[in-house]
């Protein structure tokens, strides 16, 4: 039988997987508390793979004028020429689409190599673990950039004073544009709250999920139980490995679409 | 649920500089020359592909012109062959027209020469007749002038080879 105590006990061994660790290492710089934590550490993974992947597989289009891929630069190019033929040229346009396409690059690459390490258990052991994209202050820092970029797209194409001018559309009475503005800041700040939850959550859910059903084979004491609850687990795992690719899209794609409002303004 | 949702600075920077420090690399290492790349393969494809239409009108147009040229040619030759024809009727015309014309000065010629011969002839056998007529009427004459009949004969001969 389940007890009180006990499904206690799993909330909180649940609740610990997906969430930051405690201080592993307590780092004060300038005052600031930098103390490096998994999440921090997972990040470290994640950039390192994502840098040591590119920087060897790219090394033919730092030498050659006119580089023919092979192998894995293959799949690198694949990556690259998505990112900006598929993402960044449609929506923010070819005029611009050199200036953002490395941020996006550097969103989709980074975001998705963080959530698939999530999915690998192995982290858990060397300290850390866990899903880094999965923590609401990682999203919303990464969210904070696509916030700044907009703002910066906007200037950048339209000066300072004129992006702020294209959050209203032109030729509404000023009536209007009283409900109109409050909408549209308000919005400016929707929008990245919006990227850094839906990251976040749909991160950390999976987790939740693939804990909650294995906990019964503890909670009943009963490995019989853990036939379904694998099998389950297994299917669930396949599912996140699409979740992590499709939220890393998601988020950049997001991200050129609101980079491209700024700079091509629809009013 | 604290740790959860806990706002913690630390990891805000820290994602902020593990950020831009793979963005800031890969830009400069890995992201630009790879659009580069792809961007100069695109313009050379979308280059070949330019040529290679351009060099298939070309040699359409060409395969036209030389086409047109060899009707032309065909057309010419034609013409002259059918020139040539005429013109060699023209000739084989005028020859024969001057070749009967010359046969029948030639045939015109050896009538009149046969006709003169004849006429000289004639006349050398007329002159002869008489003489010998005379000479012959001479030795009749010599033996029966006085015959009127025999006058008569003589006379009459004469008239008869005047005649002819």
């Amino acid at each position: 039988m389940m007890s009180q105590e006990h499904s206690e006990d799993i909330g909180s061994i649940i609740l610990h997987h997906v969430s930051n660790s405690e201080v592993l290492v307590p780092l004060h710089i300038f005052g600031l508390d930098m103390s490096i934590t998994k999440h921090v550490i997972m990040l470290w993974v994640a950039g390192i793979l994502v840098i040591t992947a590119f920087l060897l597989g790219t090394r033919r289009y730092r030498r050659e004028e006119m580089p023919v891929p092979s192998g894995f630069s293959n799949f690198l190019e694949l990556v690259v020429d998505y990112v900006h033929n598929q993402i960044v040229v449609p929506n923010v346009g070819r005029q611009y689409a050199r200036t953002w396409s490395p941020l996006l690059l550097a969103f989709f690459t980074l975001i998705l190599t963080a959530n698939l390490l999530g999915l690998i258990p192995f982290f858990d052991l060397i300290p850390g673990g866990g899903t880094a994209t999965g923590n609401p202050v990682v999203t919303a820092s990464l969210a904070a950039i696509t916030f700044l970029a907009i703002i910066a797209a906007g200037s950048l194409a339209h000066g300072f004073i004129g992006y702020w001018k294209n959050l209203a559309p032109h030729g509404v009475p000023w009536p209007v544009l009283l409900i109109l503005i409050p909408i549209e800041v308000l919005g400016m700040f929707v929008r990245p709250f919006a990227l850094t939850m839906r990251l976040a959550a749909n991160m950390t859910a999976g987790h939740i999920a693939m804990l909650a059903i294995l906990a019964p084979i503890f909670l009943m004491a009963n490995a019989w139980i853990g036939i379904g609850s694998v099998a389950l687990n297994v299917g669930i795992n396949f599912l996140e490995m699409i979740i992590a690719l499709v939220q890393a899209y998601v988020f950049t794609l997001l991200s050129a679409v609101f980079i491209g409002t700024a700079i091509n303004p629809e009013h | 649920m604290e740790q959860l949702v806990n706002p913690y600075p630390g990891l805000l920077i820290w994602t902020w500089i593990t950020f831009f420090v793979v963005l800031a690399i890969l830009a400069w290492k890995a992201w630009r020359p790879m659009i580069n790349a792809l961007e100069k393969r695109e313009a050379g494809i979308r280059g070949a592909l330019e040529a290679a239409e351009k060099a298939r009108q070309e040699s359409e147009e060409l395969t036209t012109k030389v086409e047109e040229e060899i009707r032309l040619s065909r057309y010419e030759a034609q013409q002259i062959i059918s020139e040539a024809r005429t013109v060699a009727e023209k000739i084989h015309g005028e020859l024969e027209g001057a070749a009967k014309k010359k046969a029948d000065e030639l045939v015109d010629k050896a009538r009149e020469q046969i006709e003169a011969e004849r006429e000289r002839t004639l006349r050398e056998i007329r002159t002869t007749v008489v003489d010998l007529s005379l000479s012959l009427a001479g030795k009749v004459i010599e033996r029966n002038l006085t015959t009127e009949d025999n006058k008569k004969l003589v006379e009459k001969s004469l008239r008869q080879i005047g005649k002819a």
